[in-house]
């Protein structure tokens, strides 16, 4: 296993009587780009806080390059933080907000005026910036702040970067454009970066890494690819994707799984599914048919089409339950239209409802 | 019916007009008063009264020169005095205060809710009830009549209220200024220095000028613990312009206005960054 570079080991953090953080453990290796996902109060943010040293943990240590750092001040950690809103010194031009890390360590590091001026033009120059330095952060546009920023969690060249939700106060249009930038800024230099944000697309394509919390857990760790096609938990599967999950409450039987508006037989030797279950089908591996023409699809009613451009979300209602179906043709449905559905029962996925944990798929089940 | 509704309002902005100017007039006349007396000579105004336009020839300067030098009234030493005081009254606490202002912002330790509460309760505790204490007190230290006793003591009051005053403000700034200053390095006493002070030099000077003026202005705790006549300020001075059989209006008009110029200058001077500092302080969070 490769060595961690950054490691959580057993983080909780409680506020009164809220648990924040619970029992977080998590190994980041060096030069990845990691992302911590999930809704808001979900426990990301103080993670990152934590790490940065902004909060002290009630348990648990965090090791940046093999040292324990839990007891070290923010500012002996070599971490460097973006901030959501910035934090741009507002009375500072952009090179003293710039050179500020430098600045005031100028005396720990040994740096001349003009090292720190090297360093910052150089830092400056890479995110394009360098014509700006004179002005007030106050004078600059809300993509070009997002940029000082970056230069100023850049200039120390630390060993981790640390972003909260960084983006989230850009334009869409400009979100997107920095997005690939800062992804490509953060390959290019291999730092490792601790990423939070609540936006699943930001998740999926910044990260090397995803961590999935809920309620001040990590649920699951993953690439992009492992959290959306195999999710651990029924909250990853219903927090990532676009529509998310469809989500089903049947019951397993002997021979069928009965669900909400149809059933479903098992293969004959089905021991592990008894009783209550959740089901998860993908919007995309549902396929809208016409007709009844084989016996094996699921007869629906449509509730309401949104078109989404290049393809479509079909909500329709089976069993008193709205499901989700993405397909990018164009049909003539109509809300109050019987339609059938045909289910890639390869890709069900089924969860435990108590504890909302992945039991496995569909059809692997049944083969102990 | 257009005009009908232009005449309306014209009749509704001139009768505003008239009340404001009303109330305005109603302030202002006592300072045209004291305006007039002062420059004019004693006699013209017992005689003639001060309400009326002044005739141009008699106008003199001779009460303000009468009261700054002549050694009975000697106002500019006591001017001086003033200055030493309430300077150091305002500069002390102001410094003090902005750093205690700063841990309760933006430091954890134990008690910093009762501290605080304490410092509340301190700013509403009356003068007066304290001053029989402290006169004792100053006694026994000897304190009593001199500059730094009464600077001690002013200081005191003004770290409560400036405490107070500071700390809302530096609520104000954006937490994440202070924490990305602590995760690039810095020091508390850098960010405090480098950070938060540049940010709240309208709310320095507000709480600056208002203890400079608090201070300047005050009589009671001056008439207590200075005693000696080398060390009264202007307050206790100008009071002593007034004769216990007669008043020489002219030398009292003029001491008043000497006395009253320095806060009124200040205020006219840090006029802008007064009302910053202060709307701030209203400014919901």
């Amino acid at each position: 296993m490769k060595s961690a570079f950054l490691r959580l080991d057993r983080i909780t953090k409680r506020f009164r009587n809220v648990v924040a953080v619970d029992n977080v453990s998590l190994d980041v290796g060096k030069g990845e780009f990691i992302v911590l996902l999930g809704p808001s109060g979900c426990g990301k943010t103080t993670t990152l806080r934590i790490i940065a040293g902004l909060e002290i943990p009630d348990e648990g240590r965090v090791y940046i390059d093999g040292i324990d750092v839990t007891d070290l001040e923010p500012g002996d950690r070599d971490v460097a933080m973006v901030f959501q809103d910035y934090a741009l010194y507002p009375h500072m031009s952009v090179f003293d907000n710039i050179a500020f890390p430098l600045v005031v360590r100028r005396s720990k590091l040994r740096l001349g005026k003009k090292d720190i001026e090297g360093k910052v033009l150089k830092v400056a120059r890479m995110l394009g910036i360098d014509g700006l330095l004179d002005r007030k952060p106050t004078q600059l546009s809300g993509g070009q702040q997002q940029r000082v920023a970056l230069a100023r969690a850049l200039v120390r060249e630390p060993k981790v970067w640390l972003m909260d939700e960084p983006l989230s106060n850009l334009d869409a249009l400009i979100r997107v454009q920095v997005r690939a930038e800062l992804k490509k800024l953060q390959k290019d230099l291999g730092i490792t970066t601790v990423y939070v944000t609540h936006d699943q697309i930001e998740a999926l394509t910044l990260a090397d890494r995803i961590a999935v919390m809920n309620k001040g857990r990590v649920l699951q760790v993953g690439s992009p690819k492992e959290v959306y096609e195999d999710p651990e938990h029924v909250f990853v599967a219903t927090f990532i994707g676009s529509p998310p999950m469809n989500i089903l409450e049947c019951e397993a039987t002997k021979e069928t799984l009965e669900c909400p508006g149809f059933s479903k037989p098992l293969p004959p030797d089905t021991v592990n599914l008894q009783g209550k279950l959740y089901i998860g089908i993908r919007p995309e591996h549902i396929e809208i048919v016409s007709g009844s023409i084989n016996e094996d699809v699921v007869r629906a009613k449509v509730y309401v089409v949104e078109p989404l451009g290049a393809e479509y979300i079909v909500n329709v209602m089976v069993g008193g339950e709205i499901v989700k179906v993405k397909t990018s043709k164009e049909l003539p449905l109509n809300p109050g239209d019987t339609t059938y559905l045909r289910i890639n029962w390869n890709k069900v996925t089924i969860f435990d409802p108590e504890t909302g944990r992945f039991i496995g798929k569909l059809l692997d089940v049944n083969t102990p | 019916m257009k005009r009908n509704l232009i005449s309306k309002r014209a009749i509704r902005t001139l009768a505003l007009n008239v009340v404001v100017w009303l109330f305005a007039l109603a302030w202002i006349l006592p300072f045209i008063g004291l305006i007039t007396v002062s420059i004019l000579p004693y006699r013209e105004v017992i005689v003639k009264g001060w309400f009326r336009v002044p005739d141009l020839n008699s106008l003199t300067l001779n009460n303000y020169v009468e009261a700054l030098r002549n050694p009975l009234y000697d106002l500019a030493t006591s001017y001086r005095n003033s200055l030493i005081v309430a300077s150091l009254s305002s500069i002390i606490p102001v410094i003090a205060a902005a750093l205690a202002a700063y841990a309760f912002t933006n430091l954890d330790f134990r008690l910093k809710a009762l501290l605080f509460a304490t410092i509340l309760f301190i700013m509403m505790v009356p003068q007066q009830l304290t001053v029989v204490p402290l006169f004792l007190l100053y006694r026994n230290l000897g304190l009593y009549d001199t500059f730094q006793g009464i600077i001690l003591l002013h200081s005191a009051w003004g770290i409560a209220w400036v405490t107070f005053f500071l700390r809302n403000y530096f609520k104000f700034i954006p937490k994440s200024l202070v924490e990305a200053a602590r995760v690039d390095g810095a020091s508390e006493i850098t960010i405090f220095y480098r950070v938060i002070l540049p940010l709240s030099i309208p709310a320095l000077i507000a709480a600056l000028i208002m203890q400079f003026t608090w201070v300047w202005n005050d009589l009671f705790y001056a008439l207590v613990f200075l005693a000696s006549g080398d060390k009264q300020v202007i307050t206790q001075k100008v009071v002593m312009l007034k004769g216990e059989y007669h008043v020489d209006w002219g030398l009292l008009t003029a001491g008043s206005i000497i006395s009253m110029s320095t806060p009124l200058i200040l205020y006219m001077v840090f006029n802008k960054y007064f009302m910053r500092g202060v709307a701030a302080w209203g400014v919901k969070r």
